[in-house]
């Protein structure tokens, strides 16, 4: 029953599951402190973030990225009656996942600087979705998972509802529902596996073996339940109605792990889903690209459609997640380690992006496009930081979009051939309104904003901490464009096992 | 007393392995000015004895390393080619760095290097105080490199190098006063007549490396199996790039033009030195050229042309430069001519005497007036006579507006023509945004558009046909997001309330009293 695996690194300090409370711990010190100091919250806050961050690093160190297997393994059963486990683990994929999480979590906490009233059930909130996060990222129980999964939503729902912006309620509604509705079919899917797992249990591994032995239309019912469930999440197009109006809304730390490390959730799922149902998989590769595609393509044109700032990242969101889909629907190495390198590199350019609008949006209260001019002659780090993060967002070589829009193209090359041109015209179109962005915010006239008198456009820099905050983000991103190695060995066991397994 | 000899012969021998020296050491030269003047070395009066001794310094080098070659040379101790290395290969034809040290290379580059010496000299006091003293510098001692290339290159690409510097010095120089728009448009001028000169050159070389497969001076003439057709083409290239650097006509013009800039530039460049390239290089190619009598021909036919012309002109200017340089033309046409009837020894020796004299008077020029006692000769009675002669003396033959006529104008209206072209059609199509600069940028939107359909943003604007389509398909999506996805009364939404709506009637109906009496009393009904 239980996974065969190499419990590997050190055992005497359980750094795993430390890395999972320590922010539920931080959440409960949190309650603990007096609502007047803000300040003080926020510190602490940061400081469990950090420490988190930390504990994710020290995994990375012990991890061994020569082990195919699920390391730092151990289970204990939950609820024997049902099967369900507490089960944890964690594999080349799913590891820099946990890193990006804890990384994007510290960083939003770090920028919530405006966040005065509500302080302390903002960051409790914030670190509890941080902890079922990392759960989801972790868990090798598919229990565990969806519990989880659904866990997110709580946090999240408060935090757009209480603090977010003029459509807040709507937004935080049509968010929560459209999740709710594909975890439900998610459900479903995740019961029918259950049914056929041998001994009834929800342990991943179980269920794997299970859905491989189903026949190939049940498995195609039960992966296209999961689909739904991911695909709301990811999203794929038809299913992403909730994400512009809960991008927009959300206060943009909120908006930094939606689109950093939220939507990879979906696609972190549907991996596994392909490790767990692989006849279905294969048998649906050409309709998961057509779908990949048309994201790709329908987030692309719509982001260059919009002038408000944070809703033509959201719709940039969609296009990047496409290509993600793009690189899982290729089932071979090249295309799913990019689409893991384009799950990092998207969740550390978007969250750079929406941290830098956000400060932008704290001081000139507009998110409008044409609203600007001219930052880099009074707010030069601005500038600079939008500017290289637009680019990044493109794919500019040296960058982390580069190395993962390349490894898909490779992948997804050698099953489609010349239908990629499409994801090219969709890069074009990438960098049509990137480039537009970058056009109306650093050159043209000054022009004053809001509270300022006529003429007067000067508004503060980049803070210091701020600059720290981005200048972290920055790194990974050109580390990743540089040096993609580190990266790419550390999923590559992991993402043979995967191949292997879906038979591909 | 023989070991001694023995070891000077050996060291005179060894003196021809350092030719590549000679003109590297001008380029040296030329590198160490342009680099105090980058580091704002070398300015100043100061500065100027350095400036001015680098610069001759590298050319008395090159003189008294030419001097030891000479004397290697006279004792028949030096090979007649040396080859310092190999550069590249186009094809499989290699290109070595290899020297001529022969009877027609040794004399003109000692000669090069002496009258460049004197000129050198000559300028330290005549250019003392010119803001562009560093610059002078600079670009006579590149042009020292590139003559010094051109004599002593063993083959055609080496000889094209030194070629194009000489050609870029002379433009530099021509536009030494740079701040008035005459010299920058004269140093234009000249600079793309030679242009064409180079572009024969390079046909030169390409066709040598084609046909003969080797670009060495010796090979060139090829071992007797060049057919005729080949032999005309490779000639015609070659002599194409002379008669243009030795301003024989039709490219006379530039030549006067050239005289705009410093007069000890002229001197060396127009007067003695550059336009003998030409002539050097007819008779490096003598064995070609003896293979193709129709291309001696036409030599002969330019050179007495030139002549001819060069000096008719001579006779009616009014100025002492403008004479001397017709005069020069003159003299160099009867070199082509003696060329062109096969007397290359006897055009050789001319050039190298007519250089010395002519350095001698070019130098002289600026001082001329003190020293000519007497008032200008008039023209002479013949010419005065024949009105249209004088006329067309006058006028230069109107060479320059008919090769504006002929070849600038059309030119200038093609572009005139591809612009419009550009702008009319090409642009709009791909959609290069032009009118961007003109249109303003939209004022601050203060509701957020992300719910508005229409188009009329000025930031989202498609530009071309590419541009408009994305436009329009952005637009439609535009419209089903909004339709579909976002709107609080979406399709879903909707039909949602009104099945809540249905439910809430239902559910009220249930609350009421007599409906739950019913339905406890139908219950009674089924349990009896």
């Amino acid at each position: 029953m239980a996974e065969v695996s190499i419990v590997a690194g050190c055992c005497h300090l359980p750094v795993l599951k430390i890395l999972l409370l320590l922010p539920l711990v931080g959440a409960a010190l949190l309650s603990l402190l007096p609502t007047r100091s803000v300040d003080l919250m926020r510190h602490l806050a940061s400081i469990v973030a950090a420490a988190t961050m930390l504990c994710a690093c020290l995994l990375v160190a012990d991890f061994d990225p020569a082990g195919a297997e699920f390391q730092f393994f151990e289970t204990r059963p939950w609820n024997p009656r049902v099967g369900s486990h507490l089960a944890l683990g964690l594999d080349g994929i799913s590891l820099p996942m946990v890193v990006l999480a804890t990384l994007l979590s510290f960083v939003a906490i770090v920028s919530s600087t405006g966040i005065r009233s509500g302080a302390r059930l903002y960051f409790s909130l914030l670190l509890v979705l941080e902890t079922s996060l990392l759960i989801v990222f972790t868990a090798r129980d598919w229990s565990l998972f969806y519990v989880c999964w659904e866990l997110t939503l709580i946090p999240l729902f408060f935090l757009i509802d209480r603090l977010g912006g003029a459509n807040r309620h709507r937004a935080a509604l049509n968010f929560v529902l459209y999740t709710l509705g594909g975890s439900v079919f998610m459900l479903i899917a995740l019961l029918l596996l259950y049914d056929a797992a041998p001994g009834h249990s929800f342990a991943m591994a179980d269920m794997a073996a299970g859905g491989a032995e189903l026949p190939v239309k049940t498995q195609i019912l039960v992966f296209l339940g999961l689909l739904l469930g991911f695909g709301v999440k990811m999203p794929i197009v038809p299913l992403h109605g909730w994400l512009p109006l809960a991008h927009v809304e959300a206060p943009s730390p909120i908006s930094i792990l939606l689109s950093g490390i939220l939507l990879k959730m979906g696609a972190y799922g549907l991996i596994r889903a392909a490790a767990t149902l692989p006849a279905a998989v294969q048998a649906l590769q050409d309709w998961l690209a057509l779908l990949a595609l048309i994201s790709l393509l329908y987030g692309a044109v719509l982001a260059w459609r919009q002038t408000d700032l944070k809703a033509m990242i959201a719709y940039s969101s969609i296009s990047h997640m496409g290509v993600v889909l793009l690189g899982i629907a290729a089932l071979n190495p090249a295309g799913l380690s990019g689409a893991v390198t384009q799950m990092v590199a998207h969740g550390l350019a978007a969250g750079l992006l929406f941290l830098l609008i956000g400060l932008l949006y704290e001081r000139t209260h507009t998110r409008d496009l044409g609203a600007y001019g001219s930052l880099n002659r009074s707010a030069p780090r601005f500038a600079v930081a939008i500017v290289f993060t637009l680019l990044a967002s493109v794919g500019l070589p040296g960058s982390a979009g580069f190395m993962a829009e390349l490894q898909v193209l490779v992948g997804a090359y050698a099953r489609w051939g010349g239908w990629l041109v499409l994801l090219s015209i969709g890069i074009l179109i990438s960098a049509a309104y990137a480039l537009r962005a970058i056009r109306c915010l650093s050159t043209g006239p000054e022009r004053p904003f809001a509270g300022a008198a006529a003429g007067v456009t000067a508004f503060a820099d980049l803070k210091r901490s701020e600059s720290a905050a981005a200048g972290l983000l920055i790194a990974g991103i050109l580390g990743i464009g540089f040096y993609p190695a580190p990266l790419l060995s550390l999923m590559a066991s992991s993402v043979a096992r995967l191949v292997r397994q879906v038979g591909a | 007393m023989n070991d001694g000899l023995a070891t000077l012969a050996g060291a005179l021998m060894a003196s021809s392995r350092l030719i590549w020296l000679v003109p590297v050491l001008p380029l040296l030269a030329a590198a160490a000015i342009g680099l105090r003047r980058l580091r704002r070395r070398g300015g100043g009066d100061a500065q100027e004895p350095r400036t001015a001794g680098l610069a001759s310094g590298a050319a008395l080098g090159a003189l008294l390393l030419l001097l030891i070659i000479d004397t290697a040379a006279l004792a028949g101790l030096s090979p007649t080619s040396v080859v310092a290395g190999e550069w590249l290969w186009i094809g499989a034809v290699p290109v070595r760095l290899s020297f001529v040290v022969d009877a027609w290379s040794l004399p003109m580059a000692t000669l090069v290097a002496l009258i460049a010496w004197i000129a050198l000299r000559f300028s330290a006091t005549y250019l003392h105080r010119e803001s562009g003293f560093q610059r002078f510098f600079f670009g006579m001692s590149l042009f020292l490199a590139g003559m010094l290339l051109i004599v002593l290159a063993g083959n055609a690409v080496l000889a094209f190098v030194g070629w194009e510097l000489a050609g870029f010095s002379s433009w530099l120089l021509i536009a030494y006063a740079w701040e008035r728009p005459l010299a920058t448009g004269n140093a234009l001028l000249v600079f793309l007549t030679n242009r064409v000169g180079d572009a024969g050159f390079l046909l030169g070389i390409g066709l040598a490396v084609w046909t003969v497969g080797s670009v060495e001076w010796a090979a060139l003439a090829g071992d007797g199996t060049l057919s005729t057709v080949t032999a005309r083409l490779l000639a015609l290239g070659f002599v194409l790039a002379a008669l243009v650097k030795s301003a024989q006509l039709p490219f006379t013009p530039w030549i006067a033009r050239a005289l705009e800039g410093p007069t000890p530039s002229s001197a060396v460049f127009y007067g003695s030195l550059m336009v003998h390239a030409g002539v050097y290089l007819l008779c490096r190619l003598q064995g070609l050229l003896v293979q193709v009598p129709d291309m001696l021909a036409l030599l002969a036919v330019a050179g007495l042309a030139t002549a001819l012309y060069g000096g008719l002109c001579a006779l009616v200017q009014s100025d002492v430069k403008s004479a001397l340089i017709f005069s020069t033309v003159t003299q160099v046409g009867l070199m082509f001519l003696l060329c062109g009837l096969g007397f290359f020894w006897l055009a050789a020796c001319y050039s190298g005497l007519h250089a010395a004299w002519r350095a001698y008077q070019f130098l002289l020029a600026p001082a001329y007036m003190h020293m000519v006692r007497r008032p200008a000769r008039p023209v002479p009675r013949w010419l005065a006579n024949q009105g249209w002669l004088y006329t067309a003396t006058l006028q230069r033959f109107w060479i320059e507006p008919l090769a504006s006529n002929l070849l600038t104008r059309p030119t200038l209206a093609l572009g005139r023509d591809v612009r419009a072209l550009d702008e009319r059609f090409i642009d709009p199509l791909i959609g290069a945004p032009r009118e961007d600069e003109k249109a303003p940028l939209g004022a601050p939107h203060g509701a957020a558009s992300l719910l508005a359909g229409e188009t009329a943003n000025t930031l989202i604007r498609g530009h071309g046909i590419a541009g408009r389509a994305l436009l329009a398909f952005a637009d439609r999506l535009q419209l089903l997001e909004d339709r579909l996805l976002l709107s609080g009364d979406g399709v879903l939404t909707r039909g949602l309330q009104r099945v809540g709506h249905y439910v809430d009637v239902i559910e009220s109906l249930l609350e009421q009293p007599r409906y739950l009496m019913l339905m406890v009393m139908a219950t009674f009904v089924v349990i009896l």
